[in-house]
């Protein structure tokens, strides 16, 4: 049981983890946030959010819009590149639940189970807005399911999302030490953010109202909560690795003089 | 290590009370918690899980491969709430299957045997739930959206969601596969071997749910009695069978190395 927490952690924080590269890791993230908000801004269906309620032929207009294809493409070729930058991030995370006052690593194996999840769906829906810019020639009927697959599951990405939400809490709440590495707070703030993903995942019980896909709880609520856990998640988790260095750093000089 | 946990294990002592006072002791101070909250969440999940399947959204058993157009556009009619609305407690909810997956991944890790196992085992069950049940979940649910859509469409997302539900087999096949292998290397007696055998039997229905990919009618669509029934029936007695295991295994749990000590072994320690 050599990575586990609690009783036995105190010999283990003798001998510091490998941390090198951990900061650029971590200062990828506002890069990550930067592209993201681009290509937010820069795809049209999100510019006011595409309504549900739009028949075949107007979908299809859509897609066949020349001022329209070339921000769909280049706007979902960028999030093909860069939609799973948040895993490095979340990686981060997984480590720091390592470092907390646990007996079992169950609480960083549950996160580790949720990383990819986010990014793999958000990868199907990508391809479904790209397969329908390929050809905007094709049947409006076949434009249009397209259009609805990719943005059915872009709205329930949420499973992993609030997944690792809650396991992320249960791990915080669980950290019994003097020294807790995130405050209790991240944990309430963790599942206030899942309880705002919820509404999301009923996206498919209506095209009109807050649960269609681009009302108010399923886009605005779902897609706000998203941005401001990576941003106040960076904050904490930015705190989090700056102190680990500082509470090694001394040792990290014994060595080296050693 | 291993005097300081039986002396933390034995110290255990909950109060007699209310229930829930008796589980918020526990959840302060037991020292197997974090185990008992994973095995608390697998048990939630599936009995969320089936009903929301059988009974909310009723897409279970599943319906027939070699019904007409019609047919397949009325069933989706008949299920235009069940199905965004139980999809939705699951979309809400399958997060919690990183717990479950965890749990059996400590499992490995409490056996004599390489890290490597729980490691894959935890990736590869991650990774299935993606294309073995969100993937039909999603196909449903943009079946129902528009009732009036082209039954060509409606037709190949009803084929799309079943057959990546039943035919997506090599995540389960391989994953049961290294729980087996590693119950049958492990030496720590997590569990019992025949258990490891148990789980060759849930490999082995993912061989034969194979020809639904080939076949409409018959016993071997995707719905017959050897690709959905017979799998159906040794899933069952699997699952139920796995939850006990691992409630047996978080109750022997001594957070040592070495072999798991035996459940009435403990309790003469414990006194």
């Amino acid at each position: 049981m050599s990575d586990v927490g609690g009783v036995d952690a105190a010999p283990r924080r003798g001998a510091p983890r490998r941390t090198d590269g951990e900061r650029i890791l971590l200062w990828t993230l506002p890069m990550t946030v930067i592209i993201w908000i681009g290509c937010f801004v820069l795809f049209p269906g999100f510019n006011p959010p595409m309504s549900p309620s739009l028949s075949a032929e107007q979908v299809a207009a859509f897609y066949r819009d020349p001022a329209h294809l070339p921000q769909i493409r280049y706007s979902m070729i960028v999030f093909n590149w860069f939609g799973v930058c948040l895993v490095p991030v979340l990686t981060l995370i997984v480590l720091q639940i390592r470092r907390m006052a646990h007996r079992t690593p169950i609480f960083s194996y549950a996160m580790l189970g949720c990383v990819a999840g986010g990014p793999t769906l958000f990868l199907v829906a990508n391809v479904c807005w790209l397969l329908a810019a390929f050809r905007p020639e094709r049947s409006p009927e076949l434009t249009q399911l397209l259009n609805d697959f990719g943005w059915i599951t872009f709205t329930i990405v949420v499973p992993f999302l609030i997944g690792q939400s809650v396991i992320l809490a249960l791990a915080i709440y669980f950290d019994d030490q003097p020294q807790p590495i995130f405050s209790k707070w991240v944990a309430h703030f963790n599942l206030l953010v899942a309880a705002a993903l919820v509404p999301a995942a009923f996206v498919g019980v209506s095209l009109t109202g807050p649960l269609a896909w681009d009302g108010f709880l399923t886009f605005w609520v779902k897609n706000l909560a998203i941005a401001v856990w990576i941003i106040v998640m960076g904050v904490v988790l930015g705190q989090a690795i700056y102190r680990e260095r500082a509470e090694n750093r001394p040792h990290g000089d014994e060595l080296a003089s050693a | 290590m291993s005097a300081v946990a039986a002396q933390a294990v034995s110290a255990a002592a909950p109060p007699s009370g209310p229930l829930h006072h008796r589980i918020a002791w526990h959840l302060r101070h037991d020292p197997k918690r974090e185990l008992w909250l994973a095995w608390g969440a697998l048990v939630v999940f599936y009995n969320i899980f089936f009903p929301v399947f059988f009974i909310v959204a009723q897409v279970q058993p599943p319906p027939q491969p070699t019904w007409d157009l019609a047919t397949q556009v009325h069933w989706f009619h008949e299920r235009h709430l069940g199905i965004p609305v139980g999809f939705g407690v699951i979309f809400a909810i399958s997060g919690m299957i990183a717990t479950n997956n965890a749990l059996i991944a400590y499992s490995m890790r409490r056996m004599s045997v390489s890290r490597a196992f729980g490691y894959s085992y935890l990736l590869i069950y991650s990774f299935s739930a993606v294309p073995g049940m969100l993937l039909l979940n999603i196909a449903l649910v943009v079946g129902t959206l528009r009732p009036e859509r082209d039954p060509e469409a409606i037709g190949w997302l009803y084929d799309f969601a079943f057959l990546s539900f039943d035919g997506t087999m090599g995540v389960f096949l391989i994953g049961s596969l290294i729980w087996m292998l590693a119950i049958l290397l492990d030496k720590n007696r997590v569990f019992p071997k025949w258990f490891g055998y148990l789980n060759l039997c849930n490999a082995l229905t993912e061989v034969v749910v194979a020809p639904c990919w080939i076949f409409r009618r018959g016993v071997l669509a995707w719905n017959g009695q050897i690709a959905w029934w017979l799998d159906m029936v040794v899933f069952g007695i699997y699952q139920v069978t796995f939850i006990v295991m691992l409630f047996r295994m978080i109750q022997r749990e001594d957070f040592a190395d070495g072999p798991l000590p035996d459940r009435v072994r403990q309790k003469a320690v414990g006194q």
